[in-house]
């Protein structure tokens, strides 16, 4: 659900997507862009109601350097060479299912 | 949108300016850093301020914050950054400016109100040296920054109450200075609190007089008795003969009981000299002071005042050992890989011993079970350079108990501790007097060059002195110490120079317990 409306709100700001659930045994990257030159990995996070916390919130240290060593990882085994970088797409919905607030986070590692 | 606080750290009894730079960044993940070398309270902080800022009704901003305490390289500690970090984002979400020339103190509750925070008379004390004029401070800790003149207060109740202040909705009114001391001076009830009054020591006349020498001139004492002699009760009954603290000796006793965290909130200047009786299983750092950010230990406790060490030779040889460089200096300097700290310990030592393990040694009715060996061992665990800093020595014998019974009703013809204080106020003046342009104020301060200025013995005395230390075989420093002891006891006197009596009087006080086996 997030992830479709993450999908949609990157195109629209001019990212192309490489890759949505790239998945190996070790590590899981919810979206594979690339804006310009650079490779952008995304990681999004839904929440419905912020009543029990924000999506921002669930963005902890631990967490921020699994993101860091997957999408090291991941340039690993494709050979690139070039620029990347990880962001994190927050979203909010309301309880009928309607966006609250997208927020967009570039460059959190 | 960068703000700075200032506000303060302290190390030891001194203390530097740190400025608490919080930035709210627009860009980038939403976050709570503190950095500049915060130690687990200053980093708990943060929630603190979190919570604190929720309960007051405003929202915490979903910004990347960061907190900066400049210089970063001096390591801070404690909750007192509390207050200047939760100003500084309320300043960046409120858009009010915080005011020039005041600094910031003070923990936060999760309620959003202030509580006492330790190191408020520093903190008033370095704004008055480098040129604040208001102080932001929690109001359990208003009375003890309010005792610095020339610096205004602002008791701060929750953090609410000051954003109002400075979103000019309603005003904190500063805390006038009180004349705190003059106010306390009165309070004479309070001041001289001693657990006995003199005139509750029945007999004993010789340790009384000691007593009164020991307060008149700062000089060290210890008693060597059997058990239940009345040695404790002696030394309890101290504080009631000791003269007040004067204004300059107040401070300094406060600053380091507002270092050590020791004053009460509301708590303001300390005016009465204090009594501090650790137990003897007390570890080395807990009398001398230290730990990895040194703080004070009971020496300093007692600076200007009593330390009663009771069962002296119970405690551990470490611990006495370690008194020595205090003793003599009159301070101590406690060296940390990271940090070096001075305290004052500008104490009376009041030892008391019991003789040998049974402690019925030269008892006149009991006979002491203890063989010859066992008290050689038990009187060497206090060493003899200990006991040569120990100015007066005296042997408290026991009361007959049926002696008692009589006396119990005469006990009001005998001396109130009041009549006592007041001779040895009249000493302690003239002291003053003649120490006025030295660094010193008492007798047992005298260093050897004002000996030989203040102390000038006519030819029987000297000589009287010089065949009694051949006699007792006396040290060099004991030798000096006579005299010192023979001054105050003139002092008492009210007498200008040092007489034989005075000297024949010194002498009985000199160093004896090795005499004894």
């Amino acid at each position: 659900m997030g992830e479709e409306i993450a999908k949609d709100y990157l195109k629209r700001k001019g990212y192309k997507i490489i890759e949505q659930n790239y998945k190996t045994k070790y590590a899981e990257i919810d979206l594979v862009t690339k804006k310009g030159k650079e490779l952008v990995f995304v990681e999004v996070r839904t929440k419905k109601g912020e009543d029990f916390g924000t999506p921002e919130e669930t963005l902890d240290k631990r967490k921020l350097r699994k993101l860091w060593g997957n999408a090291k990882a991941y340039t690993a085994w494709k050979k690139w060479q070039g620029p990347y970088r990880v962001d994190a797409v927050c979203v909010v919905l309301r309880y009928d299912n309607m966006i609250e607030r997208i927020n967009h986070y570039e460059n959190i590692v | 949108m960068l703000i700075k606080v200032p506000s303060v750290a302290n190390l030891g009894l001194e203390s530097i300016k740190v400025d608490v730079e919080v930035n709210l960044a627009n860009r980038g993940l939403p976050g709570f850093e503190i950095v500049g070398l915060p130690d687990k309270a200053v980093d708990e902080s943060k929630e603190r301020v979190r919570a604190a800022i929720s309960s007051s009704g405003i929202d915490f901003p979903a910004k990347k914050i960061t907190v900066n305490l400049a210089p970063a390289d001096i390591p801070k500690e404690g909750s007192l950054y509390d207050l200047p970090i939760a100003i500084g984002i309320l300043s960046s979400i409120l858009q009010f400016t915080v005011p020039d020339k005041s600094l910031f103190f003070g923990e936060l509750s999760l309620d959003g109100s202030l509580r006492h925070t330790k190191g408020a008379l520093l903190m008033a004390l370095f704004a008055k040296e480098a040129g604040f004029q208001d102080l932001y401070v929690p109001k359990d800790s208003a009375n003890e920054a309010g005792a610095i003149k020339g610096v205004k207060v602002f008791p701060v109740e929750n953090l609410f109450q000051l954003t109002s202040h400075f979103l000019k909705r309603k005003n904190i009114e500063p805390l006038a200075y009180q004349a705190i001391l003059e106010k306390e001076r009165t309070d004479v009830g309070r001041l001289y609190a001693a657990e006995f009054d003199m005139r509750e020591v029945l007999g004993q006349e010789q340790a009384k007089r000691a007593m009164e020498i020991a307060a008149a001139g700062g000089h060290n004492i210890i008693m060597v008795g059997s058990p239940g002699s009345g040695k404790t009760m002696l030394a309890r009954a101290l504080p009631g003969i000791m003269p007040p603290l004067n204004e300059k000796e107040s401070l300094e006793v406060t600053k380091i009981y507002s270092a050590a965290g020791s004053i009460p909130p509301g708590g303001s200047l300390i005016t009465c000299r204090q009594f501090r009786a650790p137990h003897h299983t007390a570890s080395p750092v807990g009398l001398i002071g230290g730990g990895t950010r040194p703080h004070p230990g009971e020496v300093s406790l007692a600076h200007r005042g009593v330390l009663f060490l009771d069962e002296f030779n119970e405690f551990p040889r470490q611990v006495m050992e370690a008194m020595r460089q205090p003793l003599e200096d009159g301070y101590l300097t406690i060296s940390r890989s990271k940090e070096r700290v001075r305290y004052p310990a500008e104490f009376m030592l009041v030892a008391s011993a019991n003789p040998c393990p049974c402690g019925y040694l030269n008892h006149p009715k009991k006979n002491c079970v203890c063989t010859p060996r066992q008290v050689r061992k038990y009187q060497k665990r206090i060493s003899g350079p200990i006991l040569d800093r120990i100015d007066l020595h005296i042997n408290v014998q026991p009361v007959d108990a049926t002696e008692f019974s009589d006396n119990q009703k005469n006990s009001e013809l005998l001396e109130p501790s009041e009549a006592i204080r007041e001779r040895v106020i009249l000493a302690r003046k003239i002291q003053e007097k003649r120490f006025e342009k030295d660094s010193i104020q008492s007798n047992a301060q005298m260093k050897n060059s004002h000996v030989k200025k203040y102390c000038k013995l006519a030819k029987e005395i000297e000589q009287l002195l010089r065949q009694a230390s051949m006699k007792f075989q006396l040290s060099a420093r004991s030798y000096m110490k006579m005299i010192k002891v023979a001054r105050t006891i003139a002092d008492l006197e009210g007498a200008p120079e040092i007489t034989v009596s005075h000297m024949a009087e010194a002498l009985q006080y000199r160093p004896k317990i090795y005499e004894s086996i």
